[in-house]
């Protein structure tokens, strides 16, 4: 896999530098030449083989083994020859060698070389430039010659266009604090009265909201997604799964996305599509902190109070919860920090907050406005952060 | 000036030295430290209660969004009022957090009458601050009182909710969820969230019949995606890398290290306060639209030097000092410590960090392209402005599996580093 | 009479802005070859004393020699050249745990090689001989490759014995060097301090925290309380009355076997 994606790489630049594609749309230029693939496919293939044979792969090192002659030691050249040679009757032609006889691969029978696990700690220098490190320095030199082409970096431009982006910043500078109380009359037509302050405000709401919501339906879906608590018949690992997948999924789906959807759910915009996609996205992640803080309780208070005859929910109340506590309130702690964060630049997407007057005065091209807001969100962050920060110190 | 005759040379008086000045500076704004931060944090603590009552009411009586309820010298008369009676008369929250209690001479409870003197007295002292200069405040030595450390001997501690924290935290909520709700939820989005969902239907269906068509163009712009995390990764350690060293507080001794690890913080954490999608913004009209990839790197790098940099001085603040000691006592030079007393105890933390912000880095790069930042990000948000659900499901799982393998790989390596 | 090999003078040390006086007007003298023991209470400025003999805490007042040189005089660069002749190892032994022996072995002659090829890892093939040969000497040979957290505390104490050893030292400063292990393996490495003593000629000023390791291998003993020299003699010399003084009246004696 390291090797496709090197040969990838080289085949991509090639196909950039020789036959020059023509750049006009990024993605185009991902792809390549209809002869570039079966080259990449064959170079991979030779590239890996004889890294294979004739040192340790990354591959073998990922999977803790090495290539050792039958009668101990390492193998010498001549075997490591045959086994190369053989690869390409055992190994290519969909892996029939290995398969038939995963034991000991057919060009491992041929060479006389068997595949082991390497000996923890042999008694050997550590070769500091092997393969792993030149192997590491290339990979990283090749992707990011990969990343400047793909992405198109171009940092002369910042300096071309240096006038806008000092006059940008200049403007954010000078920040135009005047409607900080006062409703902006702009809005009147919109029909948004509110000032600065009013959307700050909003916002510290929306992120209670939903950090305390969220809080609330994670609490009692933490124990339906822990091993420990569920673990007891098959229903209850069916429910643990359920609970796991649905933490996982809801969670890759980042806080913005949830956003559009309630945006078309309920209005665009407005306050409540903004709460609820933080609702969403904070009950399946505290969700998951939760369940694995409460898998990663000390079994002895469970012991015991099993042992006092105790029913499963007052194992729950009188052995789990103690344990849990401070960290549930720390988890929520970081989470209302995210979702003050999360809620200032909601508005992007209809999630509504004081990102609505940023995005407004910035496709007004208003940055000292601009500048005003983003101070405010400054302010707000920092506050939570520092305030959220202390609380959780205090509680743990 | 040993050999001085007893008596006529003597030492300078001490508040003459620095250090004397200092002895005796310091405890009084110690104390008037301690005093003051009671006094702002129950002041702050009954006037945002109250700030929140306001927004509920105005909103309920008036409709509008507004934290004006009455004049604000009657705001300030009561808020001032509440706190005195709460630090006289209960155990205030400025007292809990700051683990004192008032007490009478030799720790008896305050009596009524102490309290009631003390409540008067805080108004003559407290409120113009005068008092507060003193190392015991004039109103606690007409009261008696004074607040000492909380003793827990021969006496049953309250559960934490039933204390002064708790209570006001249950307040808290409990307004604070009133104003909340009542300010960021209308009727009418309510009505739509319980009518209209049949509008995400078509979203949810796309999840599992997939636009096959499109599956290759949004695998290229994947690409693009990881490619822009790991530009900005890299180019992001590159700079944190250096910076973490002048934000480590344990390394930046004397006034010049302090003022430098001071500036550099405060800097750092205004960055890190302002999110990528603010910064993507900025960049996309700085570089164009045109180059909307090279502004999300942009967005992302400088979230990420604030990010990185932190964690690597966190790391570097935490390191060994025995370590250091024992190569420095060899002999070695300060290049030949930092070689091989600080880069084996932070270069594996290092590198972790770095894969854990990378693996942030794809779900930002996933967002901030839905400013215009290219990538993923931006085809999805094109697809759900167009209201195109079924690409825009298609796009939506090809993240959620981007997402999981990277988490998956990352998670794994660092278990591996570790 | 010649001068003596080390000699403290007046040494005082104070923390933290007047706050806690670790050593108070300290003074003794060191012939060469002893194998002197300091003992005390934990607080009692053993670490401080050590510590401000190689500079790596700075003395507030007094003064120090070393054979003749004022090392509280030297510069931070004259400073570094005399500490490869001064060895020393540690209660928490102090080891880059993810690296191998063999590295850590090697930081002692960091003093001695050029900066440059050190930090590219290089070391001389004869310093690698000598740290064969020392780890060889700790009984250690076999793990020199070995991770350096993959060893018992008594091994990564060995080590960094070998670490010492590698500076070809003059003297050897040992910080409750076996404060940290069980006693079995406490008499293990002691028997290699009084080895370096007894055969290389080298110093020992050993701090540890059991009267009864003290009279087992030191020549001489100093006893320091709150900071202030309360007892320099022989080992025999400390009797029930003089234990008490030490450590308090309500001490009692534990013997390590």
């Amino acid at each position: 896999m390291i090797w496709g994606y090197v040969a990838y790489g080289v085949m991509y630049l090639l196909n950039k530098y020789w036959w020059t594609v023509p750049l006009e749309r990024f993605y185009s230029t991902l792809s390549l030449p209809s002869w570039g693939w079966p080259l990449t496919i064959l170079g991979t293939l030779e590239m890996a083989v004889l890294c294979r044979n004739l040192g340790r792969s990354l591959g073998l090192r990922a999977f803790g083994l090495e290539v050792w002659g039958a009668e101990g030691g390492p193998p010498r050249v001549g075997q490591r020859l045959i086994r190369l040679l053989a690869w390409h009757f055992s190994g290519l032609p969909f892996g029939v060698g290995v398969l038939v006889s995963p034991q000991r691969a057919w060009h491992d029978l041929v060479a006389g070389t068997v595949l082991q696990p390497s000996p923890p700690q042999a008694a050997r220098r550590r070769a500091w430039l092997s393969q792993w490190g030149l192997m590491a320095l290339l990979l990283l030199g090749l992707t990011i010659w990969l990343g400047w082409l793909i992405v198109h970096i171009d940092i002369g431009v910042l300096f071309r266009r240096g006038e806008e982006g000092l006059r940008i910043w200049r403007e954010m500078l000078r920040p135009d604090f005047r409607y900080f109380a006062v409703p902006d009359p702009v809005f009147e037509l919109r029909n948004l009265p509110y000032s600065i302050l009013d959307m700050a405000v909003v916002t510290l709401f929306m992120a209670l909201l939903a950090t305390v919501l969220g809080a609330l339906v994670a609490f009692p879906l933490s124990f339906l997604g822990a091993r420990n608590i569920m673990g007891f018949s098959p229903v209850g690992w069916g429910v643990y799964f359920l609970m796991r997948g649905f933490f996982n999924v809801f969670r890759s789906i980042d806080t913005m996305l949830w956003a559009v959807i309630f945006a078309v759910w309920v209005l665009w915009g407005r306050p409540l599509a903004g709460v609820l996609a933080l609702t969403v996205h904070t009950v399946a992640a505290l969700g998951k902190l939760y369940s694995e803080q409460v898998e990663g309780i000390d079994p002895g208070p469970v012991e015991a109070v099993v042992a006092a005859g105790g029913s499963r929910l007052e194992v729950i109340r009188y052995a789990v919860l103690p344990q849990i506590a401070p960290a549930y309130w720390a988890f929520t702690m970081y989470r209302w920090d995210i979702n003050v964060r999360m809620s200032t630049v909601i508005a992007l997407v209809g999630g509504g907050g004081i990102g609505d007057l940023l995005f407004y005065y910035k496709n007004e091209g208003d940055w000292a406005k601009v500048g005003a807001v983003v101070m405010v969100i400054v302010a707000i962050v920092w506050a939570m952060d520092y305030i959220s920060g202390r609380l959780r110190e205090r509680i743990t | 000036m040993t050999n001085y005759p007893d008596g006529i040379v003597k030492d300078p008086p001490k508040w003459l030295t620095p250090q004397g000045l200092l002895d005796i500076v310091t405890p009084v704004l110690q104390g008037m430290g301690q005093r003051l931060g009671v006094v702002f944090l129950d002041l702050l603590a009954v006037g945002v209660v109250w700030i929140l009552v306001s927004y509920t009411v105005n909103w309920h009586s008036r409709g509008e969004i507004s934290y004006t309820l009455a004049p604000w010298w009657l705001f300030g008369l009561v808020t001032v009022e509440l706190a005195a009676l709460w630090e006289s008369f209960g155990h205030s929250l400025g007292f809990k957090v700051a683990r004192r209690e008032l007490v009478g001479p030799g720790g008896a409870p305050p009596t009524p009458g102490q309290r009631v003197r003390y409540f008067l007295g805080w108004h003559f002292t407290v409120l113009p601050l005068v008092g507060l200069v003193f190392q015991r405040p004039w109103h606690e030595r007409w009261a008696g009182l004074s607040p000492q450390p909380i003793s827990l001997e021969g006496r049953i501690p309250p559960p934490w909710w039933r204390t002064s924290v708790g209570i006001y935290v249950a307040v808290f909520l409990v307004v604070g969820l009133a104003a909340a709700t009542s300010t960021t939820v209308d009727e009418e989005s309510l009505n739509r969230l319980f009518t209209q969902a049949w509008r995400t239907v078509k979203f949810w269906r796309a999840l599992f019949s997939p636009d096959q068509s499109i599956i290759l163009p949004s695998i290229r712009d994947l690409l693009v995606t990881i490619f822009m995390a790991v530009m900005a990764t890299s180019f992001a350690v590159v700079v944190a890398v250096p910076l973490s060293f002048l934000a480590a507080r344990n390394l930046m001794r004397g006034p010049l290290g302090r003022l430098i690890y001071t500036t550099l913080r405060g800097a750092l954490s205004i960055m890190r306060s302002i999110e990528p999608i603010v910064w993507a913004i900025i960049f996309l009209v700085w570089v164009t639209a045109r180059r909307a990839p090279f502004a999300g790197v942009l967005a992302l790098w400088v979230h990420s030097i604030a990010d990185l940099t932190k964690l690597y001085a966190e790391r570097l603040e935490s390191i060994d000092p025995g370590l250091i000691e024992a190569i420095t006592a060899t002999g070695a030079n300060r290049l030949q410590v930092l070689r091989y007393a600080v880069v084996p105890q932070i270069i594996n933390p290092y590198i972790s960090f770095t894969l854990y912000r990378w693996d942030i880095n794809i779900r930002m790069a996933t967002v901030v392209g839905v400013v215009g930042g290219g990538g993923i990000g931006q085809r999805l948000f094109f697809y759900l402005k167009n209201l195109a659900w079924q690409q825009a499901g298609t796009v939506m799982i090809l993240i959620v599996i981007l997402v999981w393998a990277i988490d998956y790989l990352s998670a794994r390596l660092r278990a591996k580093l570790a | 009479m010649a001068e003596p090999y080390l000699v403290v003078e007046n040494l005082t040390k104070v923390y933290e802005r007047g706050q806690v006086v670790a050593l108070k007007d300290l003074s003794f003298t060191v012939e060469k070859g002893e194998f002197l023991v300091v003992i005390g209470l934990s607080g009692s400025g053993k670490s401080t004393l050590l510590r401000c003999i190689n500079r790596l805490i700075e003395p507030t007042a007094g003064r120090i020699f070393l054979s003749g040189v004022e090392l509280t005089k030297l510069s931070p660069r004259a400073m570094r050249h005399m500490r490869r002749k001064i060895g020393m190892i540690f209660q928490q032994f102090n080891l880059i745990k993810r690296a191998t022996v063999m590295t850590n072995v090697l930081t002692g002659r960091l003093g001695y090689n050029p900066t440059l090829l050190t930090l590219l890892g290089r070391f001389p093939k004869r310093d690698r001989e000598l740290a064969l040969k020392n780890l060889e000497r700790v009984g250690l040979s076999e793990k020199a490759y070995v991770r350096a957290d993959e060893l018992s505390g008594g091994q990564q104490q060995r080590v960094g014995i070998a670490r010492a050893l590698m500076q070809e030292p003059e003297l050897l400063l040992a910080d409750e060097p076996v404060s940290a292990l069980d006693p079995a393996t406490s008499h293990s490495v002691m028997q290699y301090l009084e080895q370096m003593n007894k055969e290389d000629g080298v110093t020992v000023l050993a701090s540890l925290h059991f009267l009864s390791l003290a009279r087992r291998y030191g020549t001489r003993i100093i006893a320091l309380k709150d900071g202030q020299l309360v007892f320099d003699g022989p080992p025999e010399a400390i009797d029930e009355v003089k234990f008490k003084e030490i450590y308090g009246e309500e001490a009692e004696e534990v013997e390590v076997r």
